[in-house]
């Protein structure tokens, strides 16, 4: 795989790790996320896909359900 | 010291850091929740002692950051910044981060370090932390971040003392602190470093605090810059004008410019200055290890096994708030009527005895009764939220309740309201978006309660068993009395959410915290608040109405210049009924009707058993003829029907009566008569109530809804019996109750809000009578509309 393509975070595959490249949507939401941890650098891994996901970032585990207007991509890494 | 001032304390964190539990270890017994007013979020407050000072403790709401975006949130940043009224600015805040989770949590504290207060870090969850191989050094930790740090373990009250020591220091002011730093020896209290934020920002909000005035506080005009249409920003416009939004576009504006926009600049600048602080102070393992949590996890968040265990035990939590609570809810309904029996003994006729026993008494009772639901329910609610489970419950649910505009997390309230609404709608709480919560609020009574069971049970026990119907028939009619608020319930949720409660459907976010064995105090603590917010809020307003129903139903009493009013006919035939079985029982016959069921006047219950004598009088087996004990229990059988149609006389003619027979033309289309119109609208206070009413209506005396409940055959009972009988007034061939009727006047109850507990909590919680107004009146149009597709399409089918 190639390591330098961004994917949105919906078409990573449970399992797989990878570095938050850009969080976008409205500004109330892209803090939110990232007062949770979620923002532009942190690594996660996806535990489980689909809406609402499981996500795994440092010592926590999210869920989240993206609704149309908040975009997350992502840069999978191998860890 | 003792003379100074009482100091204050106030505590923030991050939810699932042990924040309550670190509060109740501080405070000990003694804590007041409180509410401020306009806002939904409960603040606890409690004493605290430590070095021969009382520190007040302000338990703050848990939250992942200090950028207000409704007045919810804007409660910890007011009560920090000393501008909540009534509410003195505390000496210092403790701010307690998960040290398994550091960097995320002390996002946080970079926040708290920017408000000017001094500030003590405790560093909970240590040992977890541990665990898992992360090993903090906290004094380094300390310097670096320019405030004291305190490792703790809140659940085992392990480093508390150390804690106290450093609040109390921190608290006792910048003179010892400026003190100790010059010798180099500890940190500042006063936070002395913070994030840089770039110059342009900086710059921007000194010239905004020049403009604006030096008493809207700094950290104020930052979020105003920060938070776009956050709720600063709200209220500063509300305050100075629109320009001020102008102003704090253009500031963003050259933030954007110099390559920092908002909101990235805000995560960027503390981030990155976590990232600082934190160099050096934490070592964490290469690889992270699998905890019990992702054990547990990869069973309980599982798609099929996730969704199975959790739907056994949704259905063990309600079979056990179904059986655990009926007992308890009989022990309360007989100790209310043997209390009544006594007082009635004691007390002499007329008003103020009935209004004091059927209307305060009974409006009392019927407010304790549902004590035991709420509190089972609460207890489960606080166990399955203590150890970590309700995150995931959400998680599951999600996917379902998305397609209905709500998110996973209104699910147990819904289906907690099941059981009954009130504590349903209590449980609404957990819903942080104010639309979803308000969606979920204004729904939730349209699910099938328990109080609507009996109603339910009457008339298909009634109507639709027996000869002549299919065995199936009962329970397919009862589920579908329970699916027709299942299926409705989230369809209005999504019509509402489409049109008053639009707006942008938010992100779901929740953090799933580690799994750990909930703290039997903490359970027990939060059964017992909720139990008390009940009591104490919807309470009063349950009574009133109870009470309300009662003189509708009790004047005028009648009486004239030839007869004396219904209630002293009924006591004096009373008496002559009650002499008729005290010469029985002086004669040697064995009254059927036993002591306790002397049928006192208005509401009053004949028990059981008096009202089974009455009917059907024992006959020994063989008995051939007319004994003289038999002739004897006629001439008491004829004495209680004269009582009970006397008692259905004034109630005909009481206020409640006239008004169901001014509303007849108005229920005629869903097959009732004014009897079943007024039985329906002395049930708006209370659904269960509409068993006694038909009781009262059908002259059998008070029916009670356990009776019905708990009876072998429904369709023996004397309400049954008589109801079957009942023949309209204008036409005395044709039978009121027909099988549309019934149903009707099910489907009627299955969606109408007869619940003043339920308005009373919904008014409680959304702090505004508009919306348990708009429940009442858009439920009481579904009920009739509902009421009238069915009778007239049954009457249609032939029925």
């Amino acid at each position: 795989m190639n390591l330098d393509t961004l994917l949105p975070l919906e078409l990573l595959r449970p399992g797989e790790w990878a570095d938050v490249a850009e969080v976008t949507g409205e500004a109330t939401w892209v803090s939110r996320l990232a007062e949770l941890g979620l923002r532009s650098g942190s690594r996660l891994r996806l535990l489980q896909a689909g809406w609402p996901c499981l996500l795994q970032i440092g010592g926590c585990r999210l869920s989240l359900r993206n609704e149309q207007g908040t975009q997350i991509l992502v840069r999978p890494v191998a860890y | 010291m003792g003379s100074d001032p009482k100091r204050i304390a106030a505590l923030i964190g991050n939810p699932n850091t042990g924040k309550t539990t670190l509060f109740n270890a501080l405070s000990g017994l003694r804590q007041r929740v409180g509410n401020y007013p306009g806002v939904t979020v409960e603040t606890k407050k409690g004493q605290m002692c430590c070095g021969g000072q009382t520190f007040e403790l302000i338990d703050l709401p848990g939250t992942y950051s200090l950028s207000p975006r409704s007045p919810d949130e804007m409660v910890a940043v007011d009560v920090i910044l000393g501008r909540q009224q009534g509410e003195a600015r505390p000496d210092v805040v403790i701010s307690i981060v998960d040290a398994s989770n550091l960097e995320r949590n002390l996002y946080l504290t970079t926040q708290v370090l920017e408000l000017g207060v001094p500030v003590v870090v405790a560093l909970n969850m240590i040992d977890v932390a541990t665990a898992q191989g992360i090993r903090i050094d906290t004094e380094r930790l300390s310097r670096q971040l320019g405030v004291p740090v305190v490792a703790i373990q809140a659940n085992k009250k392990k480093g508390l003392e150390a804690l106290r020591e450093a609040i109390c220091r921190a608290a006792s002011g910048a003179a010892l602190a400026s003190q100790e730093s010059a010798r180099g020896t500890n940190a500042a209290p006063l936070a002395t470093h913070r994030p840089p934020f770039p110059e342009v920002f900086e710059c921007a909000i000194h010239q905004l605090h020049r403009e604006l005035g030096e008493d809207i506080p700094e950290y104020l005009l930052r979020r105003l810059v920060l938070d776009v249409g956050g709720w600063t920003e709200q209220r500063l416009v509300a305050q100075f004008g629109e320009g001020i939004r102008q102003k704090a576009q253009e500031v963003r504006q050259r933030l954007a410019q110099a390559g920092c926009p908002v909101p990235a600049v805000e995560a960027r600048a503390r981030y990155g200055w976590i990232r600082e602080v934190t160099a050096g102070c934490i070592q964490r393992p290469a690889q992270r290890a699998v905890t019990w949590t992702d054990r547990i996890d990869r069973v309980l968040t599982h798609k099929v096994w996730g969704t199975l265990i959790f739907l056994t035990l949704m259905f063990l939590v309600f079979q056990a708030i179904f059986t655990w609570a009926r007992p308890i809810m009989k022990v309360i309904s007989d100790g209310k009527d043997a209390l009544a029996e006594l007082l009635r003994g004691q007390l002499p006729p007329g008003p103020f005895t009935a209004l004091l026993l059927d209307g305060v008494l009974e409006g009392v009772g019927a407010v304790v009764v549902f004590l035991p639901q709420i509190l089972i329910l609460f207890a489960f609610l606080a166990v399955l939220e203590d150890c970590g489970y309700m995150a995931r419950a959400a998680f599951l649910m999600d996917k379902l309740m998305a397609r209905c505009g709500l998110s996973g997390k209104s699910f147990i309230p819904l289906l907690s309201s099941m059981a009954c609404a009130v504590p349903g709608i209590l449980a609404t709480r957990v819903i942080e978006n104010r639309r979803d919560r308000l969606a979920t609020i204004l729904v939730a009574p349209l699910m099938s309660c328990s109080a609507r069971l009996p109603v339910y049970i009457l008339l298909i026990g009634t109507f639709l068993t027996g000869p002549g119907f299919a065995r199936w028939l009962p329970g397919l009619v009862m589920f579908a009395m329970y699916a027709i608020g299942l299926v409705l319930a989230p369809l209005m949720a999504l019509v509402l959410k489409r049109t008053l409660l639009r707006g942008q459907t938010p992100v779901f976010v929740l953090e799933m915290p580690l799994y750990k064995v909930p703290s039997p105090r903490l359970v027990l603590r939060r059964m017992l608040d909720s139990g008390w917010a009940f009591l104490r809020r919807a309470g009063t307003l349950i009574l009133a109405s109870m009470v309300v129903v009662w003189a509708l139903l009790y004047f005028p009493r009648g009486g004239g210049p030839e007869q004396p009013p219904y209630d002293v006919r009924i006591a004096a035939m009373q008496k002559e009924l009650d002499d008729l079985k005290d010469q029985g029982r002086a004669g040697g016959v064995n009254s059927p009707v036993n002591e306790q069921g002397r049928a006192e006047g208005v509401n009053s219950p004949v028990n059981e058993q008096g009202r089974a004598g009455g009917v059907n009088p024992p006959v020994e087996p063989g008995e051939q003829g007319v004994s003289p004990p038999r002739l004897f229990y006629q001439l008491l059988e004829g004495k209680e029907q004269q009582i009970n149609e006397c008692i259905a006389e004034w109630k005909r003619q009481s206020y409640l009566g006239r008004m169901g027979k001014a509303i007849e033309p108005a229920v005629r289309p869903l097959g009732w008569d004014w009897k079943i119109g007024m039985a329906a609208l002395a049930s708006f206070p209370a659904r269960e109530v509409v068993i006694g009413t038909l009781g009262i209506i059908y002259s059998t005396g008070k029916q009670d809804s356990d009776e019905i409940r708990n009876a072998a055959n429904v369709a023996d009972t004397l309400l049954a019996r008589r109801m079957k009988e009942a023949r309209w007034d204008d036409d005395p061939t044709r039978p009121v109750f027909t099988i549309p009727t019934a149903l009707s006047l099910m489907v009627f109850f299955a969606l109408c809000c007869q619940c003043a507990s339920t308005l009373a909590v919904i008014w409680r919680e959304t702090h505004s009578w508009r919306w348990p107004a708009f429940t009442f009146t858009y439920m009481t149009v579904l009920a009739y509309l509902g009421a009238l597709v069915v009778y007239q399409i049954g009457r249609l089918l032939g029925g």
